[in-house]
């Protein structure tokens, strides 16, 4: 299209919009709105047909803004926790017990909890500890109380949108969730060389009737969010090979989650460090007697399955505890107590919950793809059949390699190693034969084969993303950009 | 997974082998470990297996790997030499942290490889087997300044005082409790107490307070040390023994002389380190079976013993004896591992599966397929948000009062953004526009997934329901939109429903919200108050849907 075609297609709104722009300057679309009295919306529109036609220039600057988050709004509107915590105890003469600061603070559990950790490491308090643990006032809360407390600085700072880089306190507001940072893209615009020559022909052509080149609105289509998109379609393809799908609670009892899976109830996995635990509500309900017996033999004894089980004393009130699931076989442990059919095949794809620092490889609400296999004659070459299967399925390719490993729950276990096409060597998953400390007391006496993939990893790899946050994304215009998704394209 | 640091010319010679880094990788392989970094002849391996303390330092991996690349087989042979040394238990230890073993270890060089080696697998074994030096906890003293017997009693908090490891001054038991760092870290396994343990030699020069901190004048070794005392303690004696194995004998592998101590308990003496294999018996067959594997007793038994166990065929049965720095063999199985481990993983042929089973998945599945298939048809973009998140979202800023709303909490929150689980989808739909100002607009998604609320009918105490949240936000995002689209919901599905008005509006405008009820299930739909939108930062209306499907 040459110029005169193109000057001679504009629409009414184009040459309206290609008339505010500036020559040398790059102008924001607001600006440009004004100048010229059209809607925003159709600024924004006029101008993307327009650099389409190499007559505007659009600029795109990105920058990184910190802004308070939304706790971090409420938080500042009615003072941080750990301020109402030494307050609490300010106004209760300097000195409480804890319980009479837990009331003062009017703090929720988890916040007091944190208040009192934060107060006691930059020792504005101390702990007493005695009959009643009582908390006492040092002295050091004045300055934090004059408002020298460099989180609230920057909190501040940031809500009256100052600059707050280099601030002491910024880095404890974006790790405690109270600020975060979000790239803000600025587009602003400008006349190209012929967006010049343009206006000046504007005048003397005469308006086209029609142009089927011309540019379109863009229309954002209805769709499921990528990551569902790819974990139906693993969904989809487990189903084919004729696994069933197991019930998978986000709340497990620990029975489920670590004593069936012959987890010893002192290990440290089970501390709070490792696992979520929750403070309300407390305790869920175990299974017929006759499978709790069975399992608290298997830890003290090894019972009659031939193991000489852990040696310790086994409580049930512990195994009673309810807890986030932490990973998907505890589904598994829970299908093998109400039974299963044999031989059978079962799988999950399982929201998991473990603490940890969000970063762009560890997120604290996961999802997990895991299953079983049970059948009587089954071997550890039966085992290696299966992963050489999932490896074609999930990991696009026949080249495997098996590695010893070691999972609580598994003898003999086994790491599956593959060359996915795009990611090259990989670890795929993980498999191994169900220990028969744990099958036996669960009622199953054939072998189970029991698997897990890397599911998240290998959405990833399909969604084109390499920071895992990302399967979780707030970016609204990423994901109406983001493509229907095709199993092993 | 613990992080063994080695050097590879160390490694080299403990497993009596040049290999090249291939080869190393493979060799490791035989003691579940990965190598993770190689950075000259710094090496870094991945230790897979947390239930083997004998794998935790460069020793131990190089005498699993001897037995499969080298002639060496069978359970190692470690002399111990009698000695005169000694440990008196007082009865005031019995009932805070009562066993306790021990061994000299002389003739030790100590280079930077043994320092390294020792130090680290000290904490490691302490962390892992040991529990965070809860079931044991290791010491490691030099043995000349000591003037043996040594005595292991309980003393009042101000009844001992000594300079703790790296510090200057001296300190009483309660100072370093509540003010030394590893005081801090491990005071909660002496509470309750009113006596802490001690660990001293004859003329009271304390060498340890265990499971806390060794003493700086005693608890250290140096290339200078010749002869080095290590003691174990917790509360079972097989766990101390195995522990304590497990040090010394990496000491043994580089030729240092182990001595034993006699440990005087106030009713009966033990002689430490024992080394007695553990024992246990394996069918031919089970092995057969669990492997699949076509393998003749001969072959199985060499297997065995490149594992490093001693084996004897009685029948049908193998007699199989393990090296007693090993605490993870409980069952048969354990031992089959090992011999597949010995065959090589990736020698064997696999198998196909070959069983005919019908797929099927939940219910609450194909419910939630035909709902997105509606929302994907009126033109809804997905969003996918936690299911944990902050009291403040689900409770204040949705006019709710926090002290009432009964939520599911977490005790151990990471961030004060994920303290609870959602009772409501919406605020978390909210808090995504919220972050979504500068996309164009109108703005139209929906979630479908899990909310959790208390019901103490329930199995686990938490009800978990699968619920559908539409949200739409723009300039013609009202009341009519909300119910339009619930509307065509109940139309395209078949489904019947009822709206009620909502007599407290909380997040929503007043008179503008209404109580849903469809097909039996509950939910509500509205337009938001002017305050809930300034709550997330929404500046175009906004109107709401959600409901349990």
């Amino acid at each position: 299209m040459d110029l005169k075609q193109k000057v001679e297609s504009l629409s009414e709104i184009e040459a309206t919009a290609l008339k505010a722009l500036d020559q040398e300057k790059f102008a924001k679309f607001e600006e440009i709105s004004e100048k010229s009295g059209l809607p925003i919306d159709s600024v924004r529109r006029a101008i993307a047909w327009l650099a389409e036609k190499e007559l505007a220039k659009i600029s795109e600057e990105r920058e990184e803004v910190i802004l308070l988050s939304a706790i971090g709004k409420s938080s500042l509107r009615k003072a941080l926790p750990e301020r109402l915590f030494v307050e609490a105890v300010q106004n209760l003469g300097g000195k409480g017990s804890l319980d009479e600061v837990y009331k003062k603070s009017q703090l929720n559990r988890p916040e007091f909890n944190v208040a009192m950790g934060l107060a006691k490491r930059n020792a504005w308090i101390s702990i007493v500890p005695g009959k009643e643990t009582m908390i006492e006032l040092t002295g050091l809360e004045k300055e934090f109380l004059e408002g020298k407390y460099p989180l609230e600085i920057a909190l501040k700072k940031i809500r009256d949108k100052e600059k707050v880089e280099g601030e002491e306190g910024l880095a404890k507001a974006l790790k405690r969730g109270l600020a975060e940072k979000e790239t803000v893209v600025e587009k602003k615009a400008r006349l190209s060389e012929t967006g010049k020559l343009a206006i000046e022909m504007l005048g003397n052509v005469k308006k086209r009737a029609y142009n089927i080149q011309g540019a379109v609105p863009k229309i954002f289509i209805g769709k499921k969010h990528a990551y569902v998109q790819f974990l139906d379609h693993a969904r989809a393809k487990l189903l084919e090979q004729g696994f069933k799908e197991m019930e998978s609670p986000l709340i497990t009892q620990e029975f489920y989650n670590f004593d069936a899976l012959f987890q010893p109830q002192g290990h440290p996995a089970r501390q709070w460090t490792d696992t979520y635990q929750l403070k309300q509500p407390k305790t869920g309900r175990l299974p017929d007697k006759k499978i709790v017996e069975r399992v608290k033999a298997a830890h003290e004894t090894g019972w009659t399955t031939g193991s000489k089980g852990w040696g310790y004393k086994w409580k049930e009130e512990i195994a009673r505890k309810v807890m986030p699931t932490a990973h998907g076989t505890a589904h598994s442990a829970r299908q093998l107590a109400k039974g299963i059919e044999s031989p059978g095949k079962y799988f999950s794809i399982a929201r998991c919950y473990r603490p940890d620092v969000v970063d762009s490889s560890h997120l604290i609400e996961f999802n997990q793809m895991e299953g079983i296999i049970i059948g009587k004659d089954f071997s550890f070459r039966h085992l290696l059949g299966m992963l050489k299967d999932f490896a074609t399925e999930f990991g696009q390719t026949k080249e495997v390699k098996f590695l010893p490993d070691y999972y609580p729950f598994t003898e003999p276990s086994v790491q599956l190693s593959v060359k996915h096409p795009k990611l090259g060597w990989i670890e795929l998953g993980g498999a191994g034969i169900f220990r028969p400390e744990l099958t036996e007391p669960l009622g199953v006496k054939e072998p189970v084969l029991a698997w897990g993939i890397g599911i998240d990893r290998l959405a990833m790899c399909a969604l084109n993303i390499k920071d895992i946050r990302q399967l979780f994304s707030t970016d609204l215009a990423w994901l109406r950009k983001t493509k229907q998704v095709i199993w092993n394209a | 997974m613990p992080n063994i640091e080695a050097s590879k010319k160390d490694l080299e010679k403990l497993i009596g082998k040049k290999l090249d880094i291939k080869q190393l990788e493979d060799a490791v392989e035989y003691a579940k470990g990965e190598i993770e970094l190689v950075e000259g002849d710094r090496i870094v391996i991945d230790e897979k297996d947390t239930n083997r303390p004998d794998l935790l330092s460069a020793e131990g991996i190089a005498r699993e790997i001897r037995g499969r690349l080298t002639r060496e087989r069978g359970i190692p042979k470690y002399k111990v030499r009698k000695s005169s040394a000694s440990v008196i238990v007082d009865k005031s230890v019995s009932k805070i942290r009562p066993c306790i073993a021990a061994a000299v270890v002389k003739k030790v060089k100590i280079n930077e490889n043994v320092l390294v080696q020792l130090i680290n697998s000290q904490e490691k074994v302490c962390g892992t087997f040991g529990r965070k030096r809860k079931e044991a906890a290791i010491g490691i003293y030099d043995w000349s300044k000591l003037k043996q017997p040594m005595h292991y009693k309980a003393y009042k908090p101000r009844g001992k005082k000594f300079i703790p490891l790296e510090y200057k001054v001296e300190m009483n038991l309660e100072e370093i409790l509540l003010e030394h760092p590893k005081g801090k870290e491990y005071k909660h396994l002496l509470e309750g107490f009113s006596k802490f343990p001690i660990f001293e030699d004859n003329k009271g020069v304390v060498a340890s307070m265990p499971p806390i901190i060794n003493s700086d004048l005693t608890g250290k070794v140096s290339p200078s040390t010749k002869e080095v005392l290590v003691e174990v303690t917790g509360y079972n004696q097989e766990t101390v023994n195995i522990a304590l194995n497990v040090m010394v004998s990496a000491l043994a592998e580089r030729g240092f002389e182990i001595y034993s101590v006699k440990i005087k308990y106030p009713n009966k003496t033990i002689v430490t380190p024992n080394f007695t294999p553990g024992k246990i018996t394996v069918k031919i067959d089970e092995i057969k079976r669990i492997s699949g594997l076509a393998l003749n007793t001969k072959q199985i038994v060499e297997l065995l013993r490149q594992a490093r166990y001693d084996v004897k065929v009685k029948g049908k049965k193998l007699l199989c004896e393990y090296p007693a720095y090993r605490p993870d063999i409980l069952h048969p199985v354990d031992v089959v591992e090992d011999a597949i481990i010995s065959y090589g993983f990736n020698k064997i042929e696999p198998k196909p599966i070959k069983i005919s089973t019908k797929g099927s998945e939940l219910k609450a599945k194909k419910f939630k397929k035909a709902f997105e298939n509606v929302c994907v048809g009126l033109g809804l973009q997905g969003v996918l948000t936690f299911t944990m998140t902050s009291k403040a979202k689900q409770t204040e800023m949705i006019g709710f009062d926090p002290e009432k709303e009964q939520l599911i909490e977490i005790e151990n929150p990471v961030s004060e953004k994920y303290t609870v689980f959602r009772k409501k989808l919406y605020p978390e739909l909210l808090e995504f526009l919220g972050k979504n100002k500068h996309a164009s607009f109108p703005q139209k998604i929906f979630e479908i997934g899990k909310s959790l609320e208390l019901d103490p009918k329930a199995e686990t105490g938490v009800i978990e329901k699968n619920k559908l949240c539409i949200v739409f936000s723009g300039k013609r995002a009202e009341f009519t939109v909300a119910k339009g689209v619930l509307d065509a919901i109940a139309d395209s599905l078949g489904l019947k429903y009822a709206l009620k008005e909502n007599k407290s509006p909380k997040a929503f405008e007043g008179g503008k919200s209404a109580d849903v009820l469809i097909a039996g299930k509950k939910g509500f739909l509205g337009e938001l108050s002017k305050e809930t939108m300034q709550n997330f930062g929404l500046e175009q209306k906004t109107a709401v849907l959600e409901i349990e499907i």
